[in-house]
């Protein structure tokens, strides 16, 4: 392999775990705060659709990306709603929200299929021009905005006071609760950033990967994002290796289908069947190592129900 | 004025029953004025969603069509979640359910017999199942979400059609079309009203959700599946093993959506082909949650769910709304039942304000 085809390898990797990767990071947050959110996939989508309209609209891709969050968070507040304020059931009220975000980004996006938009350009483009160097420096921002997350939400969670609080809540609702801490309202926070994250976890598939809409145009990367979390065991670092190894899996589905070589093989279809055996898979190797379910918020999915 | 919310000393039974119909009336207010809101002619989306499929009695037989694989799937869901197992890859096992039947009339093409049928029904329904297991096996030996192991399956059960369509199963006189040949009159469904398209899976699902309800609510299997869902810790003392109901529960509900399965290939589609996956899987979800996890309930949601497909389809000739309306209709009448679960536990009490700060 030359060089050049392992700095383009990479840089397809990058781009292809940076959505699943912001969208993790995001629901790694909500869970750490006890909550279970299945609906990452639907939020996604409608960060998808907003984004792209947006971006179709204005031009602007820092504002398509920034309505796109706020997108994410307004879907995240129903279930906000649902699950902490009326302590709904955790896990029907997220499968409602992505069939929700499923049906209303189609809805949205009526018409829109065929229309291209241009992709977020490299943040630094002098050195994006560089042979070399681009494989470091030739990213858009929303890469190096998911960077930036792990090393943010690690040092929130682990070094802040304000992240102790929330694995207080997460860890043990009823003694956060006594010690004064309202519950609910670091849920509500939390369920929000989940939401913003997955919006623009969103943004990411025609910002950054295809410039156009599709329906459905997530392709359940939003689940994949809740399986890296356990696989991370709750943890940022691990959540960024697990991404990248996700985006090798189906950079190799591009080269497969691009042909040549001897990954093409095997039929397309179990490329594109791939990372979702890989993700059951990595689960069953994760239990294996045991400490995976041990790590837990030991408040996930449960509702806060205080005894009055 | 406040409200405050205040428990019941015990469930309302009554609410059980209210919050589902309340919740589809909800979604019609709400949904027209949603819809009208964001430029569309709200109330005639709704009257066409909700209402042209009832009074319009050609559609009749479409709502029956629709109804059978939701009730049939939806029954094996709320037999699942009453025993709090996760299975959401329904729609997988559908697929594989499909396949195994779709496998069995290629390889009877061109005989004749009664026993096609149900080999085919068999073979649906042990290829749901044995889809269901996996994540059954993960779950109990390795403690691995099902959730997530059931969906992800989904995904690649899709890849798998494209696959033999594409390449083993193809139909060589198909002018290259992605598809396998129409099955021969014997692996093809009956249909039970002439002139209909109402085929026998219709009162097959009647059938199964009617035996669902009686195993459910008079055996000691129904009464394991709901112990170990509501009370698992009582369970195990009372003996119950947990890891045999996350067996049954994965197994009949993946065997019942392999039936659903079997049922579509063989009935309205005749032929596998790509578009095989038509969201009966997911929209069972719905339906299960809306028939209160229990199979008589179900088949009236069923039904409401089926009304809203068929609709969704009126509603797109007659006044061009978009096909995903529909989506949008049914996870909104999921948030209002959801939502309108706590007046089962908790009731709504009008305080007078300056009452609002004594403690009862």
């Amino acid at each position: 392999m030359s060089t050049d085809l392992i700095i383009a390898v990479i840089i397809t990797v990058v781009g292809a775990s940076t959505p699943i990767l912001i969208a993790a990071l995001g629901e790694l947050v909500v869970e750490r705060a006890g909550v279970l959110n299945l609906g990452v996939e639907g939020m996604m989508l409608v960060g998808a659709i907003t984004a792209f309209v947006i971006v179709f609209v204005t031009g602007n891709h820092y504002l398509a990306i920034l309505m796109a969050a706020a997108a994410g968070v307004a879907t995240s507040l129903i279930f906000g709603f649902l699950t902490l304020s009326l302590s709904a059931n955790q896990t029907a009220t997220g499968l409602a929200l992505t069939i929700f975000g499923t049906g209303l980004s189609a809805l949205a996006g009526q018409g829109y299929s065929a229309k291209p938009v241009t992709l977020l350009g490299p943040l630094f483009p002098g050195l994006a021009a560089d042979p070399f160097w681009r494989v470091l420096f030739g990213y858009s921002a929303l890469v190096y905005f998911a960077l930036f997350m792990v090393v943010a939400i690690w040092y929130f969670l682990k070094r802040t006071r304000a992240g102790l609080i929330l694995r207080a809540v997460g860890e043990n609702d009823l003694s956060a609760h006594s010690i004064g801490y309202s519950v609910i309202g670091v849920r509500y926070m939390a369920v929000m950033f989940g939401g913003a994250m997955a919006g623009i976890a969103g943004a990411c598939f025609p910002l950054l990967l295809t410039p156009q809409w599709a329906e459905r145009m997530t392709a359940g990367r939003g689940w994949i994002a809740v399986a890296l979390v356990v696989f991370a065991s709750w943890r940022p670092f691990r959540l960024l290796a697990g991404a990248y190894l996700f985006g090798l899996v189906m950079t190799m589905e591009l080269y497969a289908k691009a042909g040549g070589g001897p990954l093409s093989a095997i039929p397309s279809e179990l490329w594109a069947a791939l990372p979702y055996l890989a993700t059951v898979v990595v689960l069953v190797l994760i239990s294996i190592r045991r400490d995976a379910s041990t790590n837990a918020p030991a408040c996930l999915g449960k509702p806060f129900l205080p005894s009055n | 004025m406040q409200f405050r919310l205040e428990k019941r000393r015990e469930p309302s039974q009554a609410m059980v029953y209210a919050t589902p119909v309340a919740a589809v009336v909800l979604t019609m207010v709400v949904g027209a004025i949603l819809f009208s809101l964001i430029g569309y002619d709200g109330v005639g989306a709704v009257r066409e969603i909700f209402l042209t499929p009832l009074t319009n009695s050609f559609k009749w037989q479409d709502l029956g069509v629709k109804a059978a694989p939701l009730i049939i799937i939806g029954t094996g869901l709320s037999i699942a979640y009453r025993a709090n197992v996760w299975n959401i890859g329904a729609e997988g096992q559908y697929i594989m359910g499909g396949l195994a039947a779709t496998w069995v009339a290629l390889a009877t093409y061109g005989m004749t017999g009664w026993w096609i049928l149900p080999l085919m029904l068999v073979a649906g329904v042990l290829g749901g199942a044995a889809y269901a297991a996996i994540p059954a096996l993960l779950k109990t030996r390795l403690n691995v979400n099902e959730i997530l192991t059931s969906l992800m399956l989904t995904y690649a059960s899709v890849q798998l059609i494209y696959y033999l369509v594409r390449a083993p199963w193809k139909d060589p006189m198909g002018m290259g079309f992605p598809q396998t040949r129409i099955f021969s009159e014997a692996a093809r469904l009956p249909t039970i009203i002439p002139t209909t398209i109402v085929h026998l899976g219709v009162p097959i699902a009647i059938v199964v959700a009617l035996v669902a309800w009686f195993v459910m609510s008079r055996s000691v299997f129904g009464y394991q599946m709901k112990v170990v869902g509501a009370a698992p810790h009582a369970a195990r003392y009372g003996g119950f093993s947990e890891n045999k109901t996350i067996w049954l529960a994965l197994l009949v509900s993946g065997g019942l959506a392999g039936m659903a399965g079997m049922l579509e290939v063989a009935g309205p589609f005749q032929r596998m082909v790509p578009g095989f996956p038509t969201n009966y899987g997911f929209t069972a979800i719905i339906v299960a949650f809306l028939g209160r996890l229990n199979p008589l309930g179900v088949i009236f949601a069923g039904i409401v769910m089926a009304i809203t497909f068929v609709g969704g389809e009126v509603a797109q000739t007659s006044i061009g709304l978009s096909n995903s309306a529909t989506g949008v209709f049914q996870a909104m009448m999921l948030f209002f039942l959801l939502a309108g679960d706590i007046l089962i536990r908790y009731r709504i009490r009008r305080v007078a304000p300056q009452a609002a700060g004594v403690a009862p």
